[in-house]
């Protein structure tokens, strides 16, 4: 029984080997992007917008929504960095009802990729805000005692997303594999329903996360303070 | 459980590869469609607000030119009613005046019809009472008509014989005027009674075919005369007191 899409090799080319999890990466990349090419190609104002569109335009402000909720400013670039986190896990756990399909979330490679692209965009978003001297100022306040902890705490921060995102993904097809061989019919289905299910979550617990991450890191204490003074 | 790192690097490749093409082809596209469309949505409202202002104002004018045509239409009614109402009184006062003016005229006309019925009548009435008067005397005296009117006009000269001389005066003429010229018989009677009142006076006879039937005797400032005017005065008036009482009879018969 295989754990991971990691130890399947699909092809190989210029001496190196292209895996399931980078295979299956590049299919959901294909899907994502090409219905969106689809759908936004010939976007006209004075047209009314068909169905499609329509979804789309739905999913992106239901995402900016949620975003602006957290960040409680306009930010399109956190959008497009937690939207598409969002996107990606999503669509990646749903194809998991797709039989022979492995997602590439259940592969701890792309969990800690992904932790990591957090873990590195959001000293990025927060230098960008705030300054470099002000973001690392944050790390040893409200005491410089506090730089070992709070380094220790962004590193956590990456690694619980990494190993949470894997752990629900994995165990999601482990023991629908697992069930498979018990109730051949009965339960991965039931399993499959509660893995679409979980994987949503997964997903927006994600891109939430991130989301926070990045909004803590780019939000101004100053201001936050003189809102709290205002309120 | 193991990482691949090569697969971690080929991921994160792959991730920030999505996020560009999503931003490219996905979240750039979408939330620029809506801001057009919701710029599109502001404009078409601003462009429907502008037609909708445009049609109140164009409706208050509407309404405007409405009243206005309204006023401008009662008055020029009212200009119309007052017009026909003076053409109307001018016609009704023209229609009365005309109206009056053929009763006047009517009235003349009548009057004058009257009159001209009345004097043929009373021509009429002269000849007719002269020859009448010449037939009784004819038939019943024996005398002719002159004959009597020169004896009436002696009788009556004889009456008044003082004052005739002193209405003489000194005049030596007497003229005596008739319609038609008088019988020599009768000419003689008359110089006879003038010679024995007025020895001194001589008499003149005249015809005047204007003069009424009979004899006026002039002498100075004194005139004795008998003519048939006297008696068809009388009847002149009596018929007309008839004429009267006859039209006034037939108005009230008519006026109901």
């Amino acid at each position: 029984m295989q754990m991971t899409p990691d130890e399947v090799i699909v092809f190989s080319a210029w001496g190196l080997k292209f895996n399931s999890t980078i295979v299956n990466t590049w299919i959901v990349m294909a899907l994502l992007v090409g219905v969106s090419m689809v759908v936004t190609r010939n976007l006209r104002a004075d047209v009314p917008p068909d169905r499609w569109r329509t979804a789309l335009e739905v999913i992106v402000k239901t995402i900016q929504g949620q975003i602006e909720e957290i960040t409680q400013k306009s930010a399109r670039h956190v959008m497009y960095f937690a939207g598409t986190l969002f996107l990606f896990i999503a669509l990646s756990n749903l194809m998991l009802v797709i039989p022979g399909f492995m997602p590439p979330t259940s592969s701890l490679s792309t969990t800690v990729a992904l932790a990591l692209s957090v873990l590195v965009a959001v000293p990025l978003f927060g230098i960008s805000s705030k300054g470099l001297g002000r973001y690392l100022k944050a790390y040893i306040e409200p005491s410089i005692v506090m730089l070992p902890f709070n380094i220790i705490g962004e590193f956590s921060r990456g690694i619980s997303l990494a190993i949470r995102l894997y752990g629900n993904v994995m165990s999601g097809g482990v023991i629908a594999a697992i069930l498979l061989g018990v109730a051949p019919f009965f339960f991965p289905v039931l399993m499959d329903m509660l893995g679409l299910l979980t994987g949503l979550i997964q997903a927006y617990i994600f891109a939430i996360l991130a989301t926070v991450y990045i909004s803590s890191a780019t939000a101004d204490p100053q201001a936050s303070v003189n809102k709290e003074d205002k309120s | 459980m193991s990482i691949d790192w090569i697969t971690v690097i080929a991921q994160i490749a792959n991730f920030l590869v999505l996020v560009w093409l999503l931003k490219r082809f996905l979240y750039r596209p979408i939330l620029d469609g809506i801001d057009a469309r919701e710029a599109e949505i502001a404009r078409s409202m601003a462009e429907a607000g502008k037609a909708q202002q445009k049609a109140e104002a164009a409706a208050a004018q509407y309404r405007a030119q409405q009243a206005q045509l309204h006023a401008d239409r009662d008055t020029l009614v009212d200009k119309a009613l007052q017009a026909s109402e003076t053409q109307r009184d001018a016609l009704l006062a023209a229609a009365r005046a005309k109206l009056e003016q053929e009763q006047q005229d009517w009235h003349k006309h009548l009057q004058r019809e009257r009159e001209q019925f009345t004097a043929q009548l009373q021509r009429a009435a002269a000849e007719t009472l002269l020859e009448l008067t010449r037939k009784a005397l004819r038939e019943l005296a024996d005398e002719t008509l002159e004959a009597a009117i020169v004896r009436n006009v002696g009788t009556r000269l004889h009456a008044i014989a003082d004052e005739l001389s002193q209405a003489a005066g000194d005049s030596t003429e007497a003229l005596a005027s008739t319609r038609d010229a008088l019988p020599e018989a009768a000419q003689a009677q008359l110089q006879a009674d003038i010679k024995k009142l007025l020895p001194h006076t001589a008499l003149r006879f005249e015809t005047n075919p204007q003069q009424a039937p009979g004899l006026i005797l002039r002498i100075g400032g004194a005139q004795v005369a008998w003519t048939v005017d006297s008696y068809t005065d009388e009847f002149d008036a009596l018929l007309n007191d008839r004429l009267g009482a006859g039209a006034s009879g037939r108005m009230r018969s008519s006026g109901g």
